[in-house]
């Protein structure tokens, strides 16, 4: 009975059936080859069954690593069905390889890939990080308020050397954005707005819709949003880095506590320049209102502007400025607790980064909320 | 023994600046072959220089019957090991060294993850392939890295420090796996290093390289440098001595 051979380019694999189980291996055996390697070596085997297997290697002229591991873990699959292999007749350096990929070196080859959870396992896994990541949140502020009162007791503690430059950054730096964005939802309200009114008569009242719902809402709202972006994102990048290259843990060691080396002057900066940010937001927003009044409504400026003075009250623009402090603390809080709660490298810093950002957008709504509902109750 | 490097007139530096000049040497096939020298004397960058992430200043660096380094559309002639082990954080160590066999290979995905965890297996972490980088030790990020440079059988390992940062023990297993790299697979290895131990237990041949200098001051077997150098340097060097300042 003739002898089945299959046929690579750079290697023979031939089955002898009158011989039963004895395969035999010829040529260059590399990773090249890998593949073919891989399909006959193992159709081989499959079509052997459970059953003991010779192979005969004294053909093998060159073996690389990886065609040496292929081999292995083909005999690792033959061992799982019942069967076992012996590589006969070969050459030291051939032998040398196969011991050293040899799957009963350090326990078997196949090992279960860890397997997908369900659903049920997502869902317990999300609630469990939302109850970890609120209850790390509320530890850091209960620290930080701790903090508070030491750094007020002795506030030569505190590291505001870096304060100037924060504010730059998330201040003067974030300028232009902020003006545009707010001058942009100004006249997108003022175009939907003018619309809407020009239908019933209520050209006038244009700069009352604008101008409260910028002052009061949209302008506060927008610019933390942005400040969220640019600055939030930055200082859990910032700190999550700081974390995992052990620069954290190195502030520790020399005595300096990182909340007040590196929170208290985030929280200060953002504090202090949210509410400015937001001041020129409301400006500029109610200057887009103002812009759609001039060309859609065809009003003279001036008519949009003392209708703009009548509406808006000190009072409104100190409501959305009380909002925008209550604003930049949680976002600089959250920001930077996300970043000193990273953990593994890379990865996660860009975990705790996105997670600053959803948490902190989450938290501006919320606050938003419960701000504009108190003020009704209270009827500011 | 076939050469598999040679190294001719090399200078390395930055922006013009020459760091090192007149470089010469030649690596012999399943050698492991080291470079020394101090800190900052420009061993790292002269393994830049060689693995192509760095243009030399003039000079050549000759990789015979394997082409050049780092060609866009050939599989990589060599494997590299960092120093800081640049495993994927966001990858299993699994990931990371199917990275180059998904690349470069046609193997189908059961074959590929038989080859890695083969690679693995040979580093000893097999138990460890579904754990992140951030999730073992700094030896055990060393050997994966050394399996993920094994990945494609090159011909060639450059080692940057491989036992930097790590306890005697791992240190020395360390070299263990070097060695056997070198005389089962027969890899060339050539790795940089300043540690003393890993060398003299390690290396067939190396350079000794130094910044005042500008160059290449001694080569050799370690242990003949070590015990028959004249030069003041290498002495100091080998027996772990501040070298004598002239006033």
């Amino acid at each position: 009975m003739p002898a089945s051979t299959t046929k690579s380019t750079a290697f023979t694999l031939t089955r002898a059936p009158d011989r039963g189980s004895h395969l035999r291996l010829a040529g260059h055996l590399s990773l090249d080859e890998g593949a073919a390697l891989w399909r006959q070596f193992e159709a081989a085997l499959r079509e052997i069954g459970a059953g003991d297997v010779n192979v005969d290697v004294a053909g093998v002229e060159s073996l690389d690593g990886g065609a040496a591991a292929l081999l292995a873990a083909g005999v690792a699959q033959h061992r799982v069905r019942g069967g076992d292999v012996s590589f006969v007749g070969a050459g030291r350096e051939t032998a040398r390889l196969l011991a050293l990929y040899d799957c009963a070196r350090g326990g078997p080859c196949e090992r279960p890939w860890p397997r997908q959870p369900g659903l049920l396992t997502d869902i317990g896994s999300f609630t469990y990080v939302a109850v970890d990541t609120t209850r790390a949140i509320l530890a850091f502020i209960g620290d930080l308020v701790v903090g508070v009162v030491q750094a007020a007791r002795s506030p030569r503690t505190v590291h505001f050397a870096d304060l100037g430059s924060l504010i730059e950054r998330a201040g003067a730096d974030g300028i232009p954005i902020v003006l545009l964005i707010n001058f942009l939802i100004g006249a997108i309200l003022g175009l939907q707005g003018a619309i809407q009114l020009h239908r019933f008569g209520g050209d006038p009242f244009l700069a009352n819709l604008v101008g409260l719902s910028v002052v009061r809402e949209l302008g506060p709202l927008m610019t933390a949003i942005l400040v969220t972006g640019r600055s939030g994102a930055a200082y859990a990048a910032e700190l999550g880095t700081m974390t995992v290259n052990e620069e954290i843990d190195a502030l520790r060691t020399l005595g300096q506590d990182p909340q007040r080396f590196l929170v208290f002057p985030r929280v200060v900066a953002l504090v202090f320049v949210v509410p400015i940010l937001t001041v020129l937001g409301d400006l500029v927003g109610s200057l887009g209102g103002l812009a759609i009044a001039v060309t859609y409504l065809e009003q003279p400026s001036t008519v949009y502007l003392q209708a703009l003075q009548r509406a808006v009250h000190l009072g409104d623009v100190a409501t959305g400025l009380l909002k925008s402090v209550a604003f930049a603390v949680a976002i600089a809080l959250i920001a930077c607790q996300r970043g000193l709660a990273t953990r593994g490298g890379a990865a996660g810093v860009g975990r705790s980064t996105t997670s600053a950002v959803v948490v902190v957008l989450f938290m501006l709504v919320a606050l938003d909320a419960v701000f504009t509902w108190v003020f009704s109750l209270l009827g500011w | 023994m076939a050469k598999v490097l040679q190294v001719r007139d090399l200078a390395i530096g930055y922006d013009g600046d020459v760091l090192l000049e007149e470089i010469a040497f030649d690596v012999q096939r399943g050698e492991v072959y080291a470079i020394l020298g101090g800190s900052g004397c420009g061993k790292s960058t002269l393994l830049r220089t060689l693995i192509g992430l760095q243009p030399p200043l003039h000079g050549r660096v000759h990789f015979t019957g394997i082409g050049p380094p780092a060609r866009a559309m050939t599989p990589p002639a060599f494997g590299v090991l960092f120093q800081s082990s640049a495993l994927f954080g966001s990858s299993t160590l699994l990931q990371n060294v199917l990275l180059p066999l998904r690349k470069w290979t046609d193997l189908p995905v059961d074959a590929a993850i038989a080859v890695a965890m083969g690679r693995l297996r040979l580093v000893g972490l097999e138990p460890f392939a579904h754990h992140l980088p951030a999730e073992v030790s700094g030896g055990m990020r060393k050997r994966a890295a050394i399996a993920r440079a094994l990945a494609l059988d090159a011909p060639i390992l450059f080692f940057d420090e491989p036992s930097a940062g790590l306890d005697p023990i791992t240190s020395a297993e360390l070299d263990e796996l070097i060695v056997t790299l070198s005389r089962t697979l027969m890899v060339t290895i050539v790795l940089v290093t300043h540690e003393l131990p890993s060398i003299m237990r390690t290396a067939d041949q190396c350079i000794m390289l130094d910044r005042a200098a500008g160059g290449v001051i001694a080569r050799g077997a370690p242990r003949d440098l070590a015990e028959r150098s004249v030069d003041a340097r290498v002495q100091a060097f080998f027996r772990r001595q501040p070298l004598a300042r002239t006033p």
